[in-house]
């Protein structure tokens, strides 16, 4: 049996990486990777607890989570896309256009 | 059969918002919203006949489950299941608020045919009025908080869209910023009190939260927190203190949706919430007296800066304001009925105002200002007649609808025994006669003061405007008959019908002592009718202006709208300015590393003090226009635009709440 | 016994690809790690009794997301390097309050413990799993392939190299 801690501690790790691979890294793919690192790590914890509690509905929501990720990734790079297109770079610093 | 009253708007936003945009005629877009609205209104009368044949109180349809049950540990440390339905509730209080919504909504829909027939945007327009209907009748027909959340801020954003409808234009898409952002602040309250609820009894279920509240599961205390945080949101909703500025600036959307939202439906929301959850606020008691005392004092307050203003849409506008507060006055002394009596022809009579003011804007081509009309009752007869019928009916004029209602509110006031609300309540009823009928001298009598513009001369509306303010002025005079009071030989039939919902609410008046405060009423606003006669045309407003003169200080601060534009802004964007402060500290010091932001802070706070200085020195007005800018040159510092910033900010967000969250648990 | 042995071997495959994923100067390489970081996490999902879900982790994140990264980055020609931060300050700021915030959520979930399953819960069989899914969620189920339809629609508008103009 694996002790939930240990799940927890593992979500945890992964959602605590992708969120610094987000907000230290400045090229756009790489911190749409780090999301899918983030998301996943809240999964993680999804499915540990629903194996606690014995109940699917864990397995559910990461299901849904998942589709989430498919969309994100599939927009996010229709977004890398036409941003790239316009600035020729993927230097986040270039995306300041809420500047105020 | 009920639940198919707000299913025809959602099909007419949805098809006219959808297919209509692109390829409707005009025609068809007309065809379309006013059928969804119409074939409503008659879904709701059919409703209504249904309801008041069974012997049922109330119908309760359950669509489906929204939330499945969960477990939530209660205050007191039982274990409730929290299930939250998609399910609706049909009782004598919805039938009448249905009754209204479709019925005054049918009319502007027709109404707005004639209006915006010159509007590019016709479909947009037309599925955005669809989609209010059916968010209010949400909000009307939910049966536990969470459906009516959804129609509450279904409103709110339906409202936003409608203000800044014309939103090439800075002020209508400001105004509709002001109007979102300041409900946001009561929608918070309402939020917080639905989650007390939840944390103090486990549901939100409203005649679950009844039937708790009377079985004694609530601690005085709690139920006071909880209904005063969900009437701050009634507050917001309905523009009472303190949240009210937004309505008068949403006077910048098109005329029917002022009369729509900010005079018939939307504004009353939270009059119907406070009556819907009359078990919670008559328990608390406390929750109650504010509620009157707000209501009492919104009332006069609204209805001295209806005097000085000039636009004819905002005298309108605090005038609502105001009528709104009388409302609340009849819900806080637990005479939840005539609240709603009021409600219902408030919803006649200025909706008919507000038409007739389109109406009048219509026939002089845009012009708002009072002070460039006058004369028109020659020029304009119809439009003139209704609006003379609405402006008699709002200021209590013996036999018209304002009458009765407004009388049976003050009559529970005085039967409460909290004179003091009743005092104010009777001051903003004179208050109301004199600056409506300031309006009504300024614009249709004196000399004509506007320039006729070559090749748009005066013309009366078109009959698909005027046929809706006939039916409204009828329904303005009329509309009492349905409450006659037994002391004039009615049965009360209204009241009656309603207490079906609200419980019995006794006035317990001496007949005597009730026809002496009627005849007070009247007195006050006939005699505010003729002194507004006096001063407007016998003296052609000549002793207003020597008294504007006179008191030049307190005319302006009246004027200004007591500076409470200015006061909100001050404080809280100076609050956030201080915080910008620190932010950009961090921001420039920490994560930039740049070591000149200090001095750069310092140079700013420097500069804030000469201001400082110039105003205490200046005066008001014009220095807090200058604390602005610069709180805002400030302020954008902090956006810096890079995303990373941004996403830290929501992580040290969390990071606070989840440190609250150690130390409290 | 076993199980957990499988499970943090596969915990620690994860954590390291995660780390490498974003420690990564190329681009390219980011991605294979991801790779490596997702499968990882599908065997934590299987040794977790979530076999579906580990399937569907393999398939859509495996088969799809990252294939997805790679195409884009072959598409694009991703050789620019992006210049990175330099100074070392902001980076540990930068990761000291995401670790704040993990050791706040561990002490505040651990310090409390857990519920354990009431008596017989639902149980995670397939059949469980179908009839929930199914049942309770099948209005968010069906959202969720809306949700997909918009996604499609709204990529391929996004990614268009002519913008449409708003026809109001």
């Amino acid at each position: 049996m694996i002790p939930i801690e240990a799940v927890i501690v593992l979500g945890l790790l992964l959602f605590a990486i992708g969120f610094v691979g987000v907000v230290v890294r400045k090229n756009l793919v790489v911190m749409l990777m780090s999301l899918e690192l983030l998301l996943n790590g809240a999964n993680v914890i999804l499915v540990g607890l629903g194996r606690r509690l014995d109940s699917p509905r864990g397995t559910i929501f990461a299901m849904f989570v998942i589709i989430m990720a498919v969309s994100e990734a599939a927009v996010g790079f229709a977004l890398v896309l036409a941003y790239f297109r316009q600035k020729k770079s993927y230097d986040v610093d270039a995306l300041d256009d809420l500047k105020g | 059969m009920f639940v198919l009253i707000p299913l025809f708007p959602l099909l007419g936003a949805a098809v006219n918002g959808l297919i209509g945009i692109r390829g409707f005629s005009r025609r068809a877009v007309g065809a379309t919203a006013v059928g969804a609205a119409g074939m409503s209104f008659a879904a709701a009368v059919a409703a209504f006949v249904g309801l008041l044949r069974s012997a049922e109180p109330a119908i309760v349809k359950t669509l489906f489950t929204w939330l499945p049950p969960s477990l939530v540990r209660t205050a007191s440390g039982s274990l409730a299941s929290l299930r939250v339905d998609l399910s609706f509730h049909y009782d004598s209080l919805a039938a009448v608020m249905t009754l209204v919504v479709t019925g005054v909504g049918l009319l502007i829909h027709i109404y707005s045919l004639g209006y915006m027939a010159h509007d590019k945007s016709y479909a947009r327009y037309f599925s955005y009025l669809n989609l209010f209907t059916f968010a209010m009748l949400i909000l009307v027909l939910g049966a536990n908080l969470g459906v009516m959340f959804i129609g509450w801020e279904g409103v709110g954003l339906c409202s936003y869209l409608l203000i800044g409808f014309w939103f090439r234009k800075d002020s209508a898409s400001n105004a509709g910023k002001k109007a979102f952002i300041t409900n946001r602040v009561g929608d918070f309250g309402f939020l917080l009190g639905t989650g007390l609820l939840v944390y103090a009894l486990g549901t939100i279920d409203i005649a679950g939260i009844a039937a708790a509240v009377e079985g004694g599961a609530l601690a005085k205390g709690t139920a006071t927190a909880a209904a005063l945080l969900l009437f701050l949101g009634a507050t917001g909703k309905s523009a009472q203190i303190p949240l009210y500025t937004w309505l008068p600036d949403a006077m910048e959307g098109p005329t029917p949706v002022s009369a729509l939202i900010h005079a018939a439906t939307m504004v009353t929301a939270g009059v119907y919430m406070v009556a819907r959850l009359h078990v919670l606020f008559s328990f608390s008691g406390t929750a109650l007296t504010v509620v009157a005392l707000t209501g009492a004092i919104t009332a006069v307050y609204a209805a001295t800066m209806a005097f000085v203003q000039t636009d004819i849409k905002r005298v309108l506008a605090y005038s609502t304001i105001s009528q709104i507060g009388f409302m609340f006055i009849g819900l806080g002394v637990g005479a939840y009925a005539a609240g709603i009596f009021h409600l219902m022809t408030h919803a006649f009579f200025k909706s008919l105002l507000f038409l007739a003011a389109g109406s009048v804007i219509h026939a002089l081509s845009g012009e708002q200002d009072m002070r460039r009309m006058g004369g028109l009752r020659a020029r304009i007869p119809r439009t003139y007649r209704v609006f003379l019928i609405g402006a008699l009916a709002i200021s209590g004029f013996p036999g018209l609808s304002g009458f009765f209602s407004k009388d049976e509110i003050l009559a529970s006031a005085f039967a409460s025994g909290q004179y003091l609300v009743w005092a104010l309540g009777l001051a903003g009823a004179a208050m109301t006669a004199f600056y409506m009928f300031r309006l009504i001298f300024m614009t249709f009598f004196g000399e004509e003061r506007f320039t006729e513009k070559a090749g748009e001369p005066v013309h009366e509306s078109p009959p698909v405007m005027l046929v809706p303010l006939q039916v409204l002025a009828v329904l303005a005079v009329i509309g009492g008959y349905i409450g006659l009071p037994r002391l004039l030989g009615g049965r009360a039939w209204f009241t009656r019908f309603l207490e079906r919902t609200t419980g019995a609410h006794e006035a317990g008046l001496a007949p005597g002592t009730e026809a002496l405060l009627m005849a007070a009423s009247v007195a006050a606003a006939l005699g505010a009718i003729y002194a507004a006669y006096v001063i407007y045309v016998k003296k052609r407003g000549e002793p207003a202006r020597r008294f504007a003169e006179r008191c030049r200080a307190l005319y302006q601060t009246v004027l200004r709208k007591y500076y409470v534009d200015e006061f909100y802004g001050k404080v809280f964007v100076g609050g956030v300015f201080a915080a910008g402060r620190i932010a950009d500290w961090i921001d420039r010091r920490v994560i930039d590393g740049l070591v000149d932001g200090t001095a750069g802070v310092a140079r700013r706070v420097s500069r804030l003090a000469i201001l400082f200085d110039e105003r205490a020195v200046d005066g008001a007005v014009n220095g807090v226009g200058k604390a602005h800018l610069a709180a805002s040159s400030v302020l954008r510092r902090l956006q810096t635009g890079h995303i990373y910033n941004y996403a830290l900010a929501v992580m040290l967000g969390v990071a606070l709440v989840i440190t609250i969250a150690v130390a409290v648990f | 016994m076993i199980t957990l042995a499988v499970f943090t071997f596969f915990a620690v495959l994860a954590v390291a690809g995660a780390v490498l994923v974003i420690v990564q100067k190329n681009v390219m390489h980011s991605v294979l790690y991801l790779a490596f970081t997702v499968l990882a996490t599908a065997g934590v999902f299987f040794t977790l009794q979530a076999e579906y879900l580990g399937a569907i982790q393999i398939l859509v994140y495996g088969g799809g997301i990252v294939v997805l990264y790679i195409f884009v980055i072959i598409i694009v020609n991703l050789k620019e390097v992006v210049p990175e931060r330099r100074s070392l300050l902001p980076k540990l700021v930068l990761v000291a309050v995401p670790v704040a915030v993990g050791a706040e959520v561990a002490y505040l979930l651990l310090a409390r413990g857990f519920p354990v399953a009431e008596a017989g819960g639902e149980g995670m069989g397939f059949e469980t799993m179908a009839e929930t899914l199914f049942g309770s969620y099948l209005f968010p189920f069906e959202l969720a392939s809306v949700l997909l339809l918009a996604v499609l629609v709204g990529a391929i508008i996004i990614a268009r190299r002519k913008l449409i103009h708003d026809p109001d």
